[in-house]
């Protein structure tokens, strides 16, 4: 039995943080490198972590998000190897070389808490969409892993002059130096029950990139599960 | 007759020589200075696709030996021996560049050039002097590039980084690159379990100069471009911190094969991986810690902050997941995704409703019934098959749920697809709704579009679907199948047996779909039962 199973040890850590497989994250974590993960994402830890739901810190920089049952945000603190995963999805893990990332907050599963980071509401946007889209703008050199419902494809806006149109639900993360608006492409037809299906989407224009998922589920499992 | 060319002059190779087989000579020199010269085989995306066509010292021939490097002779600095008719058709470009080992800038460089001798001939030949450089660190000399024939042009572009930079710019991977920041916010070095359990090689810094063993994907390692450090990691077998200041033993590609052994980077039988013990002994390079970020100085470090395979930074993290456009009107991103440029045959796509994830352009998307006799069937169960009409000019990106999606291209022939798993397909094609009537299948019958024509069909499927060649006993569950050649028939076999209720708990497998067709004939199946 073994010996099959061999083949999913964790092979050794060479980054802190790394995929195992396509859909766990592995954290090397060590004391003094905090880290920030969903609430909930947790699946397994070997050493000597502590977790704070809701930190102080947290609470501040994001109170915005708090919504009554606290943000979706927990602190890792200690040594040792961190799982991380979001119900199946894949994990992108971004080394970040001073480059700054805007995503979507159900597509962040975690971050080094030394990085800059601030929640904001998508201008225009969140009233539409159900649940709200909060995004997490991350900045700094250090280490962001995000979720993705299958692969995600990344495209670059700035080549035409035309804007790039995003289904908000497949949103995953945007270079924040874009221009982002909301298009409501609602017809008369909509009306009489005739739409097309596809009633907004986030119009991005600029220079810098989309990480757009293929999938339009953005329900939060981490959070539905409560 | 050799003629010179200038800066950004282009000709055909055809124009200069008939022959294609090629010596490509270059000739560069500074004092004191070193130069690797390497030649790069691009795709049509200028991206170094494939590793084995960058050619250079550590691999002098790509697979099919169409490009050779020769080494230096009859005056030239390195020279290569490249055959076009050989090139694989995926190849679009050949690009020559020189890059500085070790310190120095292109300022400094003497007069050089790159010529092409045909048959002991020179054809061409760009030359060029440092003054047209200032500090860059490399440069682009010239290009054979496709286009419709093959191309060569005098590019004389200088490029600010070192060969890494230029092997990150054509996308390689670069398998032994500078950290992320190598040098000022370094990553804290890695503190390891103990002395012991460091392999002793460790400890002894190899010659910078040693052979190395063909890595990976070999970029040059001695001469690879940082300056300051040594900054080469075969990152993706490493098990080793990245200590950036470290002097020599991280660098030194004979070393790898060891890093990956090192114990108590999470190996079982090391001690506590976790580098808990105090920086005061790093046992790599007595380097001291760095202080990493906005870290408070002083903290023990112990995690390796090791930069992933691609390199550091968003757009190497990002750099698979980019959008592959392939000039083709359906264009699967992913497995998941698939992109339709609407441009290109300039007709309308009609996409299940909701399933545009993104779209760039001016595109429209309306409504489009199931028609009427779409209507009469689906209102029957209120299955009615949600259409939208895409239209416009530009590109839309289709998906469903993280499904697989397959294109299937259609010329004249036709097929049945389960109305369930049918995501998009081109409005050229003509189709129409049928029903499969049997009982017990759930809803009454099972809905299919069977699509005749030329264009094509992005078919969904839950998981790996399996295809079924058609033979006289070929039988699926019809929740479970998903589109079959549209020449073969189907039946509906109900497993009906008399004692089936004698017992407690049938298979639950009472309904099966039974094809029947002449060979050649196939059926797809999903692994999930809807």
């Amino acid at each position: 039995m073994n010996q099959q199973l061999a083949g999913f040890a964790p092979t050794p850590v060479t980054a802190r943080m790394e995929n195992h497989g396509r859909t766990m994250l592995k954290v090397a974590m060590a004391s003094g490198q905090d880290l920030y993960a969903r609430t909930g994402s947790m699946v397994a830890y070997e050493g000597f972590i502590q977790y704070e739901p809701n930190p102080p810190a947290v609470r501040q920089i994001a109170s915005q998000w708090i919504t009554g049952e606290g943000a979706p945000l927990m602190k890792c603190a200690g040594d040792g190897l961190l799982y991380l995963a979001d119900y199946g999805a894949d994990v992108v893990v971004i080394n970040l070389d001073n480059d700054s990332l805007s995503v979507n907050g159900t597509n962040l599963l975690a971050f080094d808490s030394h990085l800059t980071w601030g929640v904001e509401r998508v201008k225009g946007l969140a009233k539409f969409a159900g649940q709200g889209l909060w995004n997490v703008c991350v900045q700094g050199t250090g280490w962001v892993a995000i979720t993705s419902r299958g692969t995600p494809i990344v495209v670059d806006c700035g080549r035409g002059e035309d804007e790039t149109y995003v289904d908000p639900d497949a949103l995953v993360a945007w270079s924040p130096n874009l221009k982002v608006k909301g298009k409501r492409s609602f017809k008369a037809g909509s009306l009489i029950g005739r739409g097309s299906g596809e009633a907004y989407q986030m119009a991005f224009s600029g220079q810098g990139i989309v990480v757009v998922q293929p999938s339009e589920d953005s329900t939060d499992r981490l959070r539905v599960r409560n | 007759m050799a003629r010179e060319f200038q800066r950004g002059h282009k000709a055909k190779v055809s124009d200069l020589t008939s022959g294609t087989d090629l010596y490509v000579g270059v000739q560069i020199a500074g004092p004191g200075l070193t130069f690797d010269i390497s030649c790069f085989g691009l795709d049509a995306d200028e991206q170094l696709s494939d590793d084995r066509y960058f050619i250079f010292f550590n691999q002098p021939k790509s697979p099919e030996e169409s490009i050779q490097l020769l080494g230096a002779q009859a005056g030239d600095t390195e020279s290569f021996r490249v055959t076009l008719d050989r090139i694989p058709a995926n190849i679009h470009k050949l690009s020559f560049t020189a890059t500085l080992d070790g310190a120095g800038q292109m300022s400094q460089v003497g007069p050089g050039y790159i010529r092409i001798v045909a048959g002991g001939e020179e054809v061409v030949k760009y030359a060029f002097t440092g003054s047209e450089f200032t500090t860059e660190r490399a440069v682009m000399l010239g290009d054979f590039y496709l286009k419709d024939v093959w191309r060569f042009a005098a590019v004389g572009q200088g490029f600010d980084g070192g060969l890494d930079a230029l092997l990150k710019n054509f996308g390689g991977e670069v398998a032994e690159e500078a950290p992320a920041a190598p040098s000022q916010d370094a990553p804290p070095a890695f503190a390891p379990p103990s002395q012991a359990s460091a392999p002793p090689a460790f400890g002894a810094p190899a010659a910078p100069q040693a052979p190395q063993p063909a890595p990976a994907f070999g970029a040059p390692s001695a001469p690879a471009p940082a300056p300051q450090q040594p900054p080469v990691h075969a990152a993706p077998t490493i098990a080793a911190p990245m200590a950036p200041q470290a002097p020599a033993p991280y660098g030194q590609p004979p070393q790898q094969p060891q890093f990956g052994q090192i114990p108590g980077q999470g190996a079982p039988p090391a001690a506590p991986p976790y580098g808990q013990q105090p920086p005061a002994a790093p046992p790599y390079g007595q380097q001291p810690p760095v202080p990493f970020g906005q870290q408070p100085p002083g903290l023990p470090h112990g995690v390796p902050q090791g930069v992933p395979a691609a390199g550091a930074g968003l757009q190497a993290a990002l750099q698979p997941y980019k959008e592959a456009a392939t000039g083709q009107r359906w264009t699967s991103q992913n497995q998941q995704l698939m992109r339709v440029d609407l441009t290109m045959g300039g007709m309308p796509v009609l996409a299940r409703q909701g399933s545009m994830v993104m779209y760039q352009g001016k595109v429209d998307f309306g409504y489009k019934g199931a028609g009427f006799a779409g209507r009469m069937v689906g209102n029957a169960t209120g299955q009615e098959m949600q259409l939208m009409r895409c239209t416009g000019r530009g590109q839309v990106f289709l998906a469903e749920e993280g499904a697989h999606l397959h294109p299937i291209e259609l010329q004249g022939d036709g097929i049945c697809v389960s109305a369930e798993n049918v995501l998009a397909f081109d409005e050229s094609l003509l189709y129409e709704v049928r029903r499969i009537e049997g009982h017990g299948i759930p809803g009454g019958a099972l809905f299919t579009m069977q699509f005749q024509g030329t264009g094509t069909v992005v078919v969904k499927t839950h998981g790996v679907p399996v295809v079924l060649p058609v033979t006289p006993t070929t039988f699926a569950d019809c929740n479970a199948v998903v589109a079959w050649s549209s020449a073969s028939q189907v039946i509906v076999s109900s497993q009906v047996r008399l004692r089936r209720n004698a017992y407690p708990g049938h298979s639950g497998e009472t309904v099966n779909l039974q094809f029947r067709g002449a060979p050649g004939n196939f059926v797809v199946v999903q692994p999930y039962e809807v």
